[in-house]
Formats: C-alpha cells, sequence, structure tokens
C-alpha cells in the first residue's frame, strides 16, 4: 500500500483537510468551524436572502473554492464530465435532510471531526452515529436499494453549478446590495477572503484528485478493512488537527462548554446518524457532493441546491440545535429525515421475484 | 459548436447580449437607480439596528437610573413590569441579571442572563454595543466555582443542576463557534 500513489494522495488530502480546517479557525473563523460544509451552507443561504437570521449571512468563499478548485482539477486532469438523471429530484431531498442532520448535531462530518480534534467530547456521540448511520446505508446497499445510475451527456448540465459558484465569487468581490454580510456573531467571523478561498481551492482540487471523504472513508473501511487508504486518510486528518490544535492552544478536552456544541447526546447521535444513512445511499458527504458537483455530476449539483435550501429552511423554521440543545422543530424534521430516508430505501429497493 | 450558420448566429447573438449585459452594469454602476440598491440590506439592517441600541436605552433609562441611585430593589420592580410588557426583548433579562448578580443572588443571576442570551447573543459578542461579554465571563468563572461546587456536593439537587446546566450554556455561547 506504501508503493501505491492513491495511497498517499488520501494521506495528503486527509493532511491538508485537517491541518486547513483547524487553521481556518486561527484565522479567523469560528471556534471549531474552520471548514464545515452545513454551517457554511446556512451562512451563504443568509447571504443570498434565504433566510433572515442576521447572525448567520455569509458568503463563505471555502464554498466556493471547493466546487472552482474541484472543476478546475477535474478539467486540468480531463475528468470533467456532464453526467446525471439518477433519480435527480429525491437526491434534492436527500440534500435538504444532509443540512437537516448537520444542524441537529450542528456541524458536517468535517466538523465533527475539527470538534473532536480540538477535544469536544461531545462529538463522541456524533462520531458513533455517523458510523451506525454509514452501516446502516451499507446494509440498504447490500440488499438491493440503489438510487439509480447517473448517465453521461451535456443534456443535464453539468457546468451549471461550477458557473453558480462562479457567480458567487463575483458576488463576494463586488459585495452587491443585496448580498448580506452579518455584522455580528458566528458568520462575522471569518478568515481573510484570499486565505479562505486559496485553502478552498487547494483542498477542492486535492479532494477531487483523491476522491477523499470522510463518510466515504467509514465506508470503506467496513468493507475492506485496514487495507483502504481512505482509513489513513481519517487517520492524516484527525493527527494533523489536532497537532494545529494543539500548537495553537486551542486543544480544550472536555464535555461542557464547547463551541456550537450541546448536550444532548442522543440527538447528536441521531443527526449524525441521518447523514451518514444519507451519505453512503448518494454517495457522499455534503463536502463529496460540492466536489462531484464540480465535476460536472449534475446529481450531486441538485443535491448541493438542496443543502442549500436546507440551509435556509433549519434557520426560517427553527430546526437547527444550538449551545442550548434541539428545539421541538429539530427534533420533528430529523424524524421526518429518517421516515424520508425509510420510505426511500423501500421505494429505491431492486427486488428479485 | 461551429457547424452551421444557426450555431454561428445563436454564438454571435450570445456574445452580443453579454456585452449588452457588462455595458447596462458598467453605465449604471453608481448611478441613482444603482445607489439605492447599492444602499443594500447589510447597511438597512445596520440602520435598524442603531435605532433598536437606542430605543433600548430610552425604555430601560429609567431603571439605569434607578441604579445608580442604589435603588436596586424599585429598578427590579420595574424591570419586571418591563419584561412583562416586551417579553421578546432580551435586555430586561441582561439588566435584571446584572442586579440580581450585585445583590448576591448568583443562581438567579445566572438564570436571568442565561434567557438573555437565549434571547439575543449580542451580550456575548465583544464588538457589539450590547455587549455584556466580560460581566458573563465573570459570572461563568463565579458559577461554575459556586454552583459548580454546590453540586457536586448535592448530586441529587435538581435545581442546582438546572442551575449549573446554565452556567454550562453561558460558557458554551462564549466559546463561540457555528451557531
Amino acid at each position: 500500500m506504501l508503493r501505491d500513489r492513491h495511497f498517499w494522495m488520501v494521506v495528503a488530502a486527509g493532511l491538508f483537510l485537517g491541518g486547513l480546517g483547524a487553521l481556518l479557525a486561527v484565522w479567523g473563523n469560528p471556534e471549531n468551524s474552520g471548514i464545515c460544509v452545513s454551517c457554511f451552507m446556512e451562512n451563504s443561504a443568509g447571504a443570498l436572502g434565504m433566510h433572515d437570521n442576521p447572525r448567520m449571512q455569509y458568503l463563505r468563499p471555502e464554498l466556493i473554492g471547493f466546487v472552482l478548485g474541484a472543476a478546475a482539477s477535474a478539467l486540468l486532469f480531463r475528468e470533467f464530465r456532464s453526467r446525471g438523471g439518477g433519480a435527480p429530484l429525491p437526491r434534492l431531498v436527500a440534500g435538504v435532510f444532509l443540512i437537516v442532520g448537520c444542524a441537529i448535531f450542528i456541524g458536517c462530518p468535517i466538523k465533527l471531526f475539527l470538534r473532536l480534534a480540538a477535544g469536544d467530547l461531545t462529538a463522541v456521540a456524533g462520531v458513533v452515529g455517523l458510523v451506525a448511520g454509514v452501516w446502516a446505508g451499507l446494509r440498504g446497499l447490500a440488499n438491493g436499494v440503489e438510487p439509480g445510475h447517473p448517465s453521461p451527456g451535456v443534456g443535464h448540465g453539468g457546468p451549471l453549478i461550477p458557473a453558480f459558484f462562479l457567480l458567487l465569487l463575483v458576488f463576494l468581490l463586488v459585495r452587491p446590495g443585496f448580498i448580506i454580510f452579518s455584522g455580528q456573531g458566528s458568520a462575522a467571523q471569518h478568515a481573510p477572503v484570499p486565505l479562505a478561498l486559496g485553502a478552498g481551492a487547494l483542498l477542492g482540487a486535492m479532494a477531487q484528485r483523491s476522491r477523499f471523504c470522510i463518510t466515504g472513508s467509514i465506508r470503506d473501511a467496513f468493507i475492506m478493512g485496514r487495507r483502504t487508504p481512505a482509513l489513513w486518510g481519517v487517520v492524516a486528518f484527525l493527527a494533523a488537527a489536532v497537532a494545529a490544535n494543539v500548537a495553537f492552544g486551542r486543544f480544550n478536552p472536555g464535555l461542557h462548554g464547547q463551541p456550537g456544541a450541546h448536550p444532548e447526546h442522543l440527538w447528536s447521535f441521531l443527526g449524525m446518524g441521518l447523514v451518514g444513512w444519507i451519505s453512503v445511499l448518494i454517495g457522499g458527504c455534503p463536502f463529496r457532493q460540492l466536489i462531484k458537483a464540480g465535476e460536472g455530476d449534475a446529481d450531486a449539483g441538485l443535491v448541493v441546491v438542496g443543502m442549500l435550501i436546507g440551509g435556509a429552511l433549519v434557520q426560517s423554521w427553527g430546526i437547527a440545535a444550538t449551545a442550548a440543545g434541539v428545539s421541538l422543530a429539530g427534533k420533528a424534521a430529523l424524524l421526518a429525515g429518517f421516515a424520508a430516508v425509510l420510505a426511500a430505501c423501500l421505494f429505491w429497493r431492486a427486488r428479485t421475484a | 459548436m461551429f457547424t452551421d450558420t444557426f450555431d454561428k448566429i445563436t454564438w454571435l447573438l450570445l456574445a452580443v447580449v453579454i456585452a449588452a449585459l457588462a455595458g447596462v452594469l458598467a453605465t449604471n454602476h453608481g448611478a441613482g437607480a444603482g445607489r439605492a440598491a447599492g444602499l443594500g440590506k447589510a447597511v438597512e439592517r445596520e440602520m435598524a439596528y442603531r435605532a433598536r441600541v437606542e430605543l433600548i436605552a430610552r425604555l430601560y433609562g429609567p431603571v439605569e437610573e434607578l441604579r445608580t441611585a442604589g435603588n436596586d430593589q424599585e429598578a427590579l420592580l420595574r424591570l419586571n413590569e418591563l419584561i412583562r410588557s416586551y417579553p421578546g426583548e432580551a435586555h430586561g433579562y441582561i439588566l435584571r441579571g446584572e442586579i440580581l448578580r450585585k445583590m448576591g443572588a448568583l443562581d438567579e443571576a445566572v438564570a436571568s442572563f442565561e434567557e438573555g442570551v437565549r434571547l439575543n447573543g449580542d451580550y456575548v459578542d465583544a464588538q457589539s454595543p450590547l455587549s455584556r461579554r466580560r460581566a458573563i465571563e465573570g459570572l461563568v468563572v463565579e458559577g461554575l466555582a459556586g454552583i459548580g461546587g454546590r453540586a457536586a456536593a448535592n448530586p441529587g439537587n435538581r435545581s442546582l443542576a438546572a442551575s449549573l446546566r446554565k452556567v454550562n450554556y453561558l460558557k458554551s455561547r462564549l466559546a463561540g463557534g457555528c451557531e
């Protein structure tokens, strides 16, 4: 395995993702949220005027970097393929529920491990939930649950999502009046735009080349055990993030008083469980969906649109959890997400007579 | 994509439309309607926020006067009236927390601050004109030592456990994070 080029690409991607994830918080992003696709989606939806939480509105350059970096890398290495048509509408709904699950836990799988690497012990429930969700998703796949295969073709509009994020980049740089930027709260905390954009583009390109993603790594570990390079990518991610947090005095082990965390461990478990389950069914966590959308995958693009809608809904409807815990709306939305996934497992299942 | 006349005309029209769009944006940049749009939602919100800060100062001014005069009991009564009239406004809870803390009622002060911060996170922001960050930091340190110590000595006491949860909530909000 050590002679395999792909192994080292995955390890490098994990190192950079963990290291830059911790460093972006040092450079100005909210504590333990150097990279958080779901939080950034909520911020970006707010910046576009899709919700009115004045503390969660900022066009996060990291997201733009992920998509455009992946698109540039795919174009450079001739891997950009417009493809789609594999259950597009269910994928859009899946994107909404991905963000619901993340909002209940307060963070995407990347932030889950960043929180853990900063000593946040409440994240342990999320890790267990994510692993359980991935396992449940794999059980579904093994029993014939299949959301449909994408087909290649320019008619699917693969370049549309990269083009949309290019437009967001213009909005970020020009800052027209209809784009909202928070003056207070976590959205007002951000790394300098060139650093955030550069880090995002680098990570987007590396993730595109290596295919690295957190839930994918857990899935591969279930299937292949220690032989999968992806598992070592996660180890590298954790090692880099812990090292950076220790170096910058940001490693504070404990259960209470952690940034952007709540003490309702069962709901943290369930939130990440839903994310893991959906991610396996649709082929990747929120981060991976952005990368695939950058490569021209229109199905992943619809998941991204769903995540943007989800980012708006979790803020507008009070679904997102806070340090105080999970709201009634949040609990109801999460259970609705599980109902949707279970129904999808029934409808998508290929049965032999 | 340049195979026939139709393609060529379509590409030409597309180029003309893009050039026209760029021209419209460039020539109207900074002009009347553009400037109005450029005022922006963020600026409008900032103005509304400033107005709110002034309204708060006017609304709670009498309470501040009573506090300055050392009449804390009467200030508390006045605050309770204001909290009943404006239950969604956090400022009353924060002021009540400050008075209760000064009077030595630590648990009640924590509860009042917690309610205020839940309603409006601006009070933990260092940059906000409404910021009470330093006061809340002090309260958390005092709360962890005082309430935490009592809760550890009385593990079955539910009210102490609830108070400790409130201290931890304030500690989490001070720690920041994305929410």
